[in-house]
């Protein structure tokens, strides 16, 4: 069935929800949802919590120097790696969000809804926002949990935390939100695939860690091995990490390519947003096509 | 094949309208293979049929979750196919899996609902009162599901799948795996929401279920309804009531004996005597009148009869009557008896 139909459809039946209100009945549902599951919104705070404490800890004093080098005295290896583990919150929400919509399939919650006057797009549209939502939350946490962090580290005199100020932490959020839909995307992918929870989160950890590692995340590029920076360079992750910290830091700190036609942190947002816009873009259309079939009542 | 001839009814307007309807799965399964169905609004309808005989696709066809591979289907007046969210906004269904959601509350859940189908906020709050007090949740309405028993989480499903007063409410197996007390109380709420006007289409591999519930059912297997009637008059296919004598010593030899004892004791017609597992079975309108007459024969023939019962039959004899297997047999067989059924059931 087309869309076409769908919306004739809708003009025909008074008693069915509008498209917004449809996504808004859906937001509050996912929401509501993690809210009383708060052993989820625990989980995935939890590891990126110990990841910037452990990190920090263990490597600061190893990677602390190169850091300075390359960035400038003023740079902590917690500066550096906060815009990283932001990122790592919002790729352990979007995995998640995956297992969420398999427990609803399981549930019998999904076909409740197909079977229901809700409109499909309004459907995954309610559950990404929600998704969304949860991954600022999030990213906020850890901006302050750093901040922290750095303000124990330096004895309460921080200095500038975020250097391109209110405008940048805005900016941080939409990063976030503009990575985090490829790897939302890919997550339901995989559930799709695997119709399966354990599975589905198996697989997703496999990619996680190896993209996690294998980008600017934790270390400069350049102490990567070759072929390692090699594999940084087509890593998504390096980009999301690259533009958040431009952001903090106020600096051009992509150097897996280099783009000079803009003015400082601009050569490292703009071809950033560009590489993951394409990202959302494959990921996101895969993501809507298995969607269309299986919320489709096709069987073949 | 088509079933059997439907009654073209008086009443103004049809529930579900099916033109042989065929669906096939990817990996080639024919679980419908051509129904054909009229059924008139506020009838309390039933599908019958044992695990695998093509219900549950069958319904899932009528609810817009499968498309028909071939055929139309009809619901309230839409067309599935054309028009999916209009037959959406006018149904009930409740699947054969539980469909709650543990997170939310059970007076959530039934607040989800009323919000997905449209139930205007000024008339929720009542609804979800009225709904909890119809399935007995009222005093759990504040707790998640997690701690409820199957039987009351079905009640919640229910009442979730009730929520929009839809006309037509779809119970796929709804007591499958419910003790009989929680059974009992779920026959009480759709006997009660089908005498408000509300038309019931049930499935169920149970066949006192639908001898309890429904007006009319189809006996569906292998994907074709193979009969469609009133319970009673698919039970008066058996021919009269049922005799069961059972035997202190039940070989092989001796039922036959008591076969032959009863058969020519000239009480009833040859044919309608069977063998059973503890003795001997018969099935006559004189059923009531002979008995005694047969165990005096069976006496003076040397026989102990151990257990003696007149009984109405049940839909049990009738599938058996139908297909010549008992309704929890797999129905596996590739010759499709329906073929040969269809006329006797006609007839």
């Amino acid at each position: 069935m087309s869309t076409t139909d769908t919306a004739r459809a809708v003009e025909q039946q008074a008693a069915a929800n509008s498209f917004l209100v449809d996504v808004w009945i859906m937001l509050k549902r996912w929401l509501q949802k993690a809210v009383r599951n708060s052993a989820v919104v625990f989980e995935a705070l939890l590891s990126p919590f110990i990841f910037l404490i452990l990190f920090t800890q263990v490597f600061g004093n190893l990677a602390g120097g190169p850091i300075q080098e390359l960035f400038g005295a003023d740079v902590t290896y917690v500066t550096f790696l906060t815009p990283a583990i932001v990122i790592v919150t919002a790729m352990t929400v979007a995995i998640q969000s995956g297992t969420g919509m398999i427990d609803d399939m399981e549930s019998g919650m999904f076909d409740k809804i197909l079977v229901s006057p809700t409109h499909r797009g309004a459907m995954f549209l309610g559950k990404s926002l929600a998704d969304v939502i949860r991954i600022i939350i999030q990213a906020a946490m850890i901006l302050v949990l750093g901040y922290i962090l750095l303000w124990i580290e330096s004895g309460g005199s921080v200095g500038t935390y975020i250097q391109t100020g209110l405008g940048g932490v805005l900016g941080i959020f939409a990063i976030v939100i503009v990575y985090s839909l490829w790897f939302t995307a890919f997550s339901n992918i995989i559930a799709l695939v695997t119709q399966d929870a354990t599975s589905a989160t198996i697989w997703m950890y496999m990619v996680h860690y190896p993209l996690l590692f294998s980008s600017s995340a934790f270390v400069p590029i350049s102490l990567l091995p070759k072929w390692m920076q090699i594999v940084a360079t087509v890593n998504p992750v390096t980009y999301g990490v690259d533009a958040l910290r431009a952001l903090m830091l106020g600096q051009d700190v992509l150097t897996v390519i280099d783009v000079t036609a803009f003015a400082g942190i601009w050569n490292t947002i703009v071809p950033a947003v560009v590489v993951l816009g394409v990202f959302d873009l494959v990921f996101g259309g895969i993501a809507v096509v298995l969607l269309h079939r299986v919320a489709s009542s096709r069987v073949s | 094949m088509p079933t059997a001839p439907i009654e073209t009814q008086k009443a103004s307007s049809t529930a579900i309208t099916a033109r042989n309807v065929e669906l096939t799965y990817a990996d080639g399964t024919r679980a419908v293979r051509g129904i054909d169905l009229d059924i008139p609004t506020g009838e309390f309808f039933g599908f019958l049929g044992p695990n695998g005989a093509g219900k549950t696709t069958a319904i899932k066809t009528f609810v817009t979750l499968l498309q028909p591979t071939a055929g139309s289907v009809t619901v309230n007046g839409f067309d599935v196919g054309d028009d999916p969210r209009a037959v959406r906004s006018s149904i009930g269904y409740m699947a054969q899996e539980t469909s709650v959601d543990e997170d939310l509350t059970a007076r959530e859940n039934i607040r989800f609902a009323c919000e997905i189908y449209g139930v205007p906020q000024s008339e929720r709050a009542e609804r979800i009162d009225d709904l909890l007090d119809l399935v007995d949740l009222a005093d759990v309405a504040d707790k998640q599901p997690k701690t409820f028993s199957g039987g009351m989480k079905k009640r919640l499903d229910v009442a979730t799948a009730l929520v929009h007063e839809p006309r037509l409410v779809f119970l796929d197996e709804p007591t499958t795996g419910l003790d009989p007390r929680a059974r009992n109380r779920l026959w009480e709420y759709f006997r009660e929401i089908n005498q408000q006007g509300t038309t019931v289409f049930l499935t169920t591999q149970y066949l006192e279920e639908a001898d309890e519930l429904c007006d009319r059912l189809s006996v569906i297997q292998n994907g074709q309804l193979i009969a469609t009637d009133s319970p009673n008059a698919l039970k008066s296919q058996v021919g009269g009531d049922i005799l069961d004598i059972t035997l202190e010593d039940p070989t092989a030899e001796q039922r036959a004996h008591a076969q032959r004892v009863a058969r020519e004791s000239g009480l009833f017609e040859d044919n309608t005597i069977e063998p059973t597992d503890e003795g001997i079975a018969i099935a006559s309108e004189h059923a009531r009148r002979a008995g005694t007459d047969l165990l005096v024969a069976l006496r003076e023939a040397g026989f102990t009869v151990t257990g003696f019962d007149i009984r109405s039959p049940t839909l049990d004899d009738v599938f058996l009557a139908i297909t010549g297997e008992t309704a929890s047999e797999e129905t596996a067989d590739e010759n499709q008896p329906g073929d040969t059924i269809q006329t006797e059931v006609s007839r």
